[in-house]
């Protein structure tokens, strides 16, 4: 944890800077720490401790603006770093749209770093010999029924780590962000009779000791593996298609990165101009859940200090926001917002029914039934999005699907088309986003996919 | 000797300090320990809306201490190089001593003293402030070129590295490391349409990198072929003829067969080529090499990050599997010298095998006779990113550029389509390969759990089936 000296020396850093010439200036300070251990076929195989530290600062000098980071943070050297680094900031071009935030934006709620709840002080009760009982017990090798294929490899890594951030600016601001993370990731390699290897993963992560349970989750990636088995192959054409929660945020970070300003500004974003009208179908609505406590990616301030809150990103189809630092709503004339996403969150949809005064879970389940037939997504190999056009082309893997059943595995496909198409063919979003990751993207569900095989 | 003091003063420690702490990591009976000590200083310089209004540098310091056991290994770094706090993370690396293991003997390298990246202008001599202009003209020379034009944004990157290297086998390797590159991005516009285009050069060079001819070169490529990508379009997707062209087609070699042949995946019997060593993999003639000696290239190590010298390594050679891509671990294993491909992106991290350079080299087919051969398929030349899965052997890689060809001409202009494949059915399937070998000097980075900087390169291939993704 960042002591209360280090605090002084990040505000060391500031009036340093400040005196030397900046007029303005942001410290942030990190430290982490992880250990992990990665059991191999059963056995422990690799022990690994990592310890961080780093200060980054940014600077803003007559006008201009630069950024610098080190992990060396003896008092005596940074100064001369700080120096250093405003003699390169006064080189560089002038900028007037280079300012700190407007000091009523900033957070002014996150002076412990423990408000969201994200930090588990059991961590600090944990040691290398728990660690090891715990990697043990994700391990499955030796207790699998290898019925129908052979398994060749096991790799399971346990890990436990804890990262504290302080930042501070010369204008008063203070925010500090602690949490904790327990995490594990499973891999299978099996063989089939044919001699033909599938490879399945499996990963859960949580801020709490008791958050990732180790019942079921080494077979769960072996499943993973198993029920590729036995591939057949499928006839180019147009399909529904349903994308499996697991991978869904793939077709949603496009969007995402397309409603930053700093990209619209650099006429990189196929979604410019788009704020406040209805260019998504009315079933799309993407949440910011930023401040939701004990959920991982919850933060109460961005990078610049600025206070996040809870908001939506896409209401019913409609754009609500760009996301905008105060660099770029300065240079666009716009008013700045957050500079990114912390949680987005797509809500539950079918499109036909209203879900908006229902307590109804929506499962993968339900949105195979629903679908009929089609292409069960499960995971996604390479492909890209074109950030101006929106045109993308992905590799799959999944299962056809018919009336509502998955009936063989499929592998070697392509999906191809443009991303705002594809939106507008949104048939449902499940409600079974996994709560271990910060993109809640649930099941989500498409027509009219060209499928290339 | 004065190369090492160097070295020795700059991480503030001794070879009697090295000599203990190595001693403290198999205290617990490992086979063997290394320390990587690492100091880099990195800067960056951004041009946007036509003026450098924004940059910086950034300096990490530390040591990574590894034991290896057997195959297993211990692993933590120091971010302080006081010899306390270095003992204390050998005492914590040390710890993978303690459990049960078959042991394993190490043994030294050959030593040799190579430079595969002289440096002429060591970057930390020369000004930041003495490559503003060339950014500023390199936009102006860029936007000279095509009225089109509507946003320029370049990226100059360089960085040093100094590494130390130190084993309990006695050896003790330094080595300085240059990086330079330049990156820039072009959007277009016209009619309503807006199209964009990337350029990169990156190499192990000094700062003898900024000159004209990199800003000629660059400004030329980067409107190369734009009225074709306006004009661009989806192919109608599935199973076709392929013809990769010369240079960054090499991003298939690193897809569909390199991190396949990386020695750890075959060590735990994941890779699809995990049975096939001294086996015929390609047709007869095709020679695959994985090369770290390649002068100022991005991919080239005098060292490894385990101070094994830079080699050249035949993977394919006519044809047959020869070897895989070692660290030191994987070599023990399999009881071969290691190949100089223990890397790693930091002393953050453990070595494990990964590519440096990898290309084909040229075989004896005309470039144009290969197009012409093909009736229907697509010619490919640009690419973004590309992925594998070790134990099927599927890989893919997304296409920029490139065209149709029907009746062995290229015709229609296409973009923006991801290529699928199996490596070793990829492989089997090539068919004829150019007389024009090329490498790539773009900003390649690979990122196999951690990332590194490496190359790839080909000549004109043309492989008879591969999945395309379409309309």
């Amino acid at each position: 944890m960042i002591t209360e000296k280090e605090i002084l020396l990040a505000k060391h850093c500031i009036s340093f800077a400040t005196a030397s010439g900046a007029s303005g200036a942001r410290v942030s300070l990190s430290k982490s720490v992880m250990d992990s251990c990665t059991m191999f076929n059963g056995k422990l195989d690799k022990v690994t401790h990592a310890a961080d530290r780093s200060i980054y600062l940014y600077l803003f000098v007559d006008g201009r603006y630069g950024t610098f980071s080190t992990n060396r943070l003896e008092k005596e050297g940074l100064e001369d770093f700080i120096l250093k680094a405003i003699d390169m900031v006064r080189m560089l071009g002038e900028d007037k749209d280079r300012t700190l935030p407007d000091p009523s934006r900033t957070a002014t709620d996150a002076k412990g770093g423990k408000e969201l709840g994200l930090y588990d002080e059991r961590y600090e009760a944990s040691d290398s010999e728990s660690r090891l009982k715990k990697a043990e017990a994700f391990s499955i090798f030796g207790k699998v029924a290898e019925e129908g294929f052979s398994l060749i490899s096991e790799e399971c890594e346990y890990s436990e780590s804890s990262e504290d951030n302080y930042v501070t600016d010369s204008q008063g601001f203070e925010g500090r962000h602690t949490e904790t993370c327990f995490s594990c990731f499973s891999e299978m390699t099996i063989q089939d009779a044919e001699g033909n290897k599938y490879s399945g993963f499996w990963w859960e992560s949580s801020f709490s000791a008791d958050g990732i349970d180790a019942d079921g989750f080494g077979a769960k990636a072996l499943e993973r593996a198993v029920r590729q088995i036995g591939p057949k192959p499928r006839r180019s054409g147009h399909y529904k298609m349903v994308v499996d929660s697991s991978v869904a945020s793939r077709l949603v970070s496009p969007i995402i990165s397309a409603l930053n300003a700093a990209s619209i500004q650099q006429k990189m974003s196929f979604l410019e101009d788009t704020v406040g009208k209805q260019v998504f179908p009315e079933g799309l609505t993407l949440m910011d859940l930023a401040r939701t406590p004990g959920k991982n990616g919850s933060r109460m301030f961005d990078t610049e200090g600025i206070a996040t809150k809870d908001a939506p990103v896409i209401e019913k189809g409609v754009v609500k926001q760009y996301f905008t630092s105060t660099y770029i709503g300065n240079k666009m004339g716009i008013q700045p917002t957050v500079e990114d996403i912390s949680r987005p969150c797509l809500m539950p949809f079918i499109k036909g029914e209203d879900l908006s005064n229902k307590e109804k879970e929506v499962s993968l389940k339900d949105i195979l039934r629903l679908c009929g037939n089609g292409i069960l997504v499960t995971g996604f190999n390479g492909g890209n999005c074109n950030p101006v056009t929106g045109d993308f082309s992905f590799g799959i893997e999944g299962f056809a699907f018919k009336n509502g059943k998955t009936l063989h595995p499929v592998r070697e496909m392509l999906i191809t088309g443009n991303l705002m198409e594809l939106w507008s063919n949104f048939l449902a979003a499940g409600s079974d986003s996994r709560a271990s990751v910060r993109w809640q993207i649930p099941t989500l569900a498409f027509e009219n996919v060209s499928f290339s095989a | 000797m004065n190369d090492i003091r160097f070295y020795l003063d700059l991480f503030n420690t001794t070879v009697p300090e090295l000599e203990k702490t190595a001693a403290t990591a198999l205290r617990r009976g490992g086979d063997y320990a290394d320390l990587y000590f690492e100091y880099t200083s990195y800067y960056n310089l951004i041009l946007k809306d036509g003026a450098v209004t924004s940059g910086g540098f950034h300096t990490d310091y530390g040591v990574g201490i590894r034991v290896l056991k057997g195959e297993k290994t211990g692993y933590a770094y120091s971010e302080n190089l006081e010899l306390a706090e270095m003992l204390k993370a050998a005492d914590a690396a040390s710890a993978i001593a303690s459990c049960e293991s078959d042991g394993r003997v190490y043994s030294k390298v050959a030593e040799c003293r190579p430079d595969f990246y002289p440096m002429a202008n060591d970057w930390r001599k020369t000004e930041a402030s003495t490559f503003l202009p060339f950014l500023t003209s390199l936009e102006q020379e860029i936007t000279a070129k095509d009225s089109r034009i509507v946003k320029v944004i370049a990226r100059l990157a360089y960085s040093v590295s100094d590494i130390m290297m130190y084993n309990s086998l006695g050896e003790l390797t330094v080595d300085t490391r240059p990086m330079g590159s330049l990156s820039v991005s072009i959007v277009f516009h016209q009619n309503g349409k807006t199209e964009n285009k990337s350029v990169s050069r990156s190499f192990r060079i000094g700062s003898e990198f900024i000159c004209p001819a990199l800003a000629a070169e660059i400004a030329e490529e980067a409107v190369k072929g734009i009225d074709e990508r306006f004009d661009a379009r989806r192919p109608k997707g599935g199973q076709m003829s392929v013809v990769m062209g010369a240079g960054a087609s090499g991003i298939l070699l690193h897809e569909a067969m390199g991190h396949a042949f990386e020695a750890d995946f075959n060590r735990k019997g994941q890779s699809i080529f995990s049975d096939k060593l001294g086996k015929q993999v390609c047709p007869k003639g095709v020679n695959v090499v994985d090369d770290g000696t390649v002068l100022s290239n991005r991919g080239a190590v005098n060292y490894d990050d385990e101070g094994v010298p830079g080699q050249k390594t035949y993977m394919v050679e006519d044809g047959v599997l020869k070897s895989y891509l070692h660290d030191r671990i994987s070599a023990a294993w399999y009881g071969v010298a290691p190949t100089g491909n223990g890397r790693r992106e930091s002393f953050r991290y453990n070595p494990i095998p990964r590519m440096r350079a990898t290309y084909m080299e040229s075989g004896t087919a005309d470039p144009q006779g290969i197009i012409a051969s093909v009736k229907n398929g697509v010619y490919v030349d640009e690419f973004s990113n590309g992925q594998v899965k070790i134990g099927e052997g599927d890989f893919t890689f997304f296409v920029k550029s490139g065209f149709l060809i029907e009746d062995g001409r290229l015709t229609m202009p296409i973009k923006d389509i991801n290529i699928i494949g199996n490596g070793p059915q990829a492989l089997a399937d090539i068919v004829a390969v150019g007389n024009d070998l090329k490498i790539d000097n773009g900003t390649w980075t690979c990122g196999k759990e951690q990332s590194v900087a490496v190359s790839c390169g080909m000549p004109t291939v043309l492989i008879s089936n591969l999945t395309v993704g379409g309309e």
